[in-house]
């Protein structure tokens, strides 16, 4: 198998049986939309750890996952579980935490961050999957399995809220 | 519903400048790192060999009554402490060849020259433990995690609350802030931390070295840490700071004139370090390259007041955590 031509359901198949290049696949597929779901909720420093953690944990219970077309939103489920399980044991306080990261972002990188992070869950976690991640709206929706009509709508109104901080806060 | 021809918040076609300004600023923090190696997958045992594990649970349960008897806990066996896996070279856990386990408490992990150890802390970060090195477990539990690191070099990365995971050393205590650092002890104890993301603080005799990002602090028997430096300090820094940290208070001089701004961090150590006219000397520096903030008395740093040299700190992490924001040698 090609696992660069490979549909999701047919890596999920494969590395459940312990490919790991299909594993691997999926982790290049999916690690931008489990990175932004921790990114929203802990800081930059740590939204890498909880990434590879995600996927450790997904490599582990794979063989559980009976429907592998169910796989975006469960390795969601495990990102944002896992994401408010480390925000429980170190939240994000100040703007330090998001700047500790190698290399370092702007300052005003880590202004426009913190007001993402200030927008109720929906809209920060597409907008960072957006702005962050550089997934386009049909990229977010094939992985996350929300509707195109949805994510475009969460985006628009996301950005409306997101301009309105900004704009109040003078973030930028 | 009839749409626009183009959308470019969703479908990133066109550029509306405010767009694009923002992706480029937000892309700072997208995420890049390859999927670390993967553990070997844990098998799920079928039915008819339960019976099997039990049996082989109760013979390993034994086999750690019989060995902690003697004194010399287990490292086979899963239970409160450490997992480790061992890769290059032989290590020895309790005294005994480990490739992996769990390290209890209590027991030493020993690496040989050529092996890595990567150690689980709980569930709050990992430990490379790098060859020749030398680590116990003290204790383990929701107050806390504390390791002992006897000789050799490990590095840590943790997300956790600050303080709630502490290595010892022979000289001194580096106790985790967050995120991640590198620790090497030499054969006479003598400490060298280095701290490559978030701050630690390297502790000993009551004296407590706060090093952030991008600096690396030494502790030396029966002195304690010294002062913390930025990696990229000069030389006449280092040497100043050197003579200082082995009792000549006469180097505060020489660390004022060589400290640029690159230097906050050894300059804001010092002022909990010096009095009278040295500490006038350092927080006229420290003012002269970021002047402290209008709501901290200058007037109070300067008589030592720990509670406004502690607000000053708060106030300079931001810039500590961000040496690329003002340029790299701007910290």
């Amino acid at each position: 198998m090609d696992v660069r031509e490979a549909t999701v359901e047919q890596l999920v198949i494969a590395a459940r049986d312990g490919q790991r290049a299909a594993f691997a696949a999926l982790y290049e597929r999916f690690h931008r939309v489990v990175h932004a779901l921790a990114l929203a909720r802990v800081a930059a420093c740590d939204a890498g750890d909880v990434v590879q953690d995600v996927f450790a944990d997904a490599w582990h219970k794979l063989p559980r996952l009976r429907d592998p077309a169910a796989f975006p939103g469960w390795i969601a489920a495990i990102a944002r579980h896992r994401a408010i399980d480390a925000a429980r044991r170190r939240p994000v306080l100040d703007a330090a935490a998001d700047l500790a990261i190698d290399p370092p972002p702007r300052l005003e990188a880590a202004a426009a961050l913190r007001a993402i992070r200030a927008l109720p869950d929906t809209y920060r976690e597409t907008l960072i999957m957006r702005l962050v991640e550089g997934l386009s709206g049909p990229e977010i929706a094939a992985h996350t399995g929300m509707s195109p009509d949805s994510v475009r709508v969460h985006l628009h109104r996301g950005m409306k809220l997101l301009r309105e901080r900004l704009g109040e806060g003078g973030e930028r | 519903m009839t749409r626009a021809m183009t959308d470019p918040l969703y479908d990133k076609t066109g550029g509306e400048p405010e767009l694009v300004a923002l992706e480029a600023a937000l892309g700072d923090f997208a995420h890049r790192a390859p999927l670390r190696e993967l553990p070997p997958r844990r098998s799920r045992r079928p039915a008819p060999v339960v019976a099997a594990v039990i049996a082989a649970a109760a013979l390993a349960a034994l086999a750690v009554i019989v060995v902690g008897r003697r004194g010399d806990p287990g490292c086979q066996v899963a239970g409160a402490g450490f997992a480790f896996a061992v890769d290059g070279a032989p290590a020895r856990c309790a005294g005994s060849p480990a490739e992996r386990g769990t390290l209890p408490v209590g027991a030493w992990l020993e690496t040989a020259g050529a092996a890595t150890a990567d150690v689980r802390i709980a569930d709050i970060g990992h430990l490379t433990v790098f060859g020749d090195s030398r680590i116990r477990l003290i204790d383990t539990g929701a107050a806390g995690h504390r390791l002992e690191l006897a000789r050799g070099r490990i590095a840590a990365r943790v997300t956790a609350p600050p303080r709630l995971f502490v290595v010892d050393t022979p000289v001194a205590s580096a106790v985790d802030l967050g995120c991640a650092y590198e620790l090497a002890v030499e054969p006479d104890g003598r400490t060298r931390l280095r701290v490559t993301s978030g701050a630690v603080s390297l502790e000993a005799h009551g004296v407590a070295a706060y090093a952030p990002m991008d600096t690396e602090v030494l502790a030396a028997p029966g002195r304690g840490p010294g002062t913390p430096v930025a990696l990229t300090a000069s030389a006449a820094l280092r040497d100043a700071v050197a003579r200082f940290d082995a009792g000549d208070r006469s180097a505060v001089a020489a660390i004022v004139v060589a400290a640029g701004p690159g230097d906050t961090a050894t300059l804001w150590n010092l002022l909990a370090r010096t009095d009278g006219e040295d500490r006038a000397a350092v927080f006229a520096r420290l003012d002269a390259l970021t002047p402290v903030p209008a709501d901290i008395s200058a007037d109070a740093i300067r008589a030592g007041d720990r509670e406004a040299i502690a607000r000053w700190r708060d106030a300079l992490v931001g810039r500590w955590m961000c040496a690329g924001c003002f340029g790299k040698s701007k910290r």
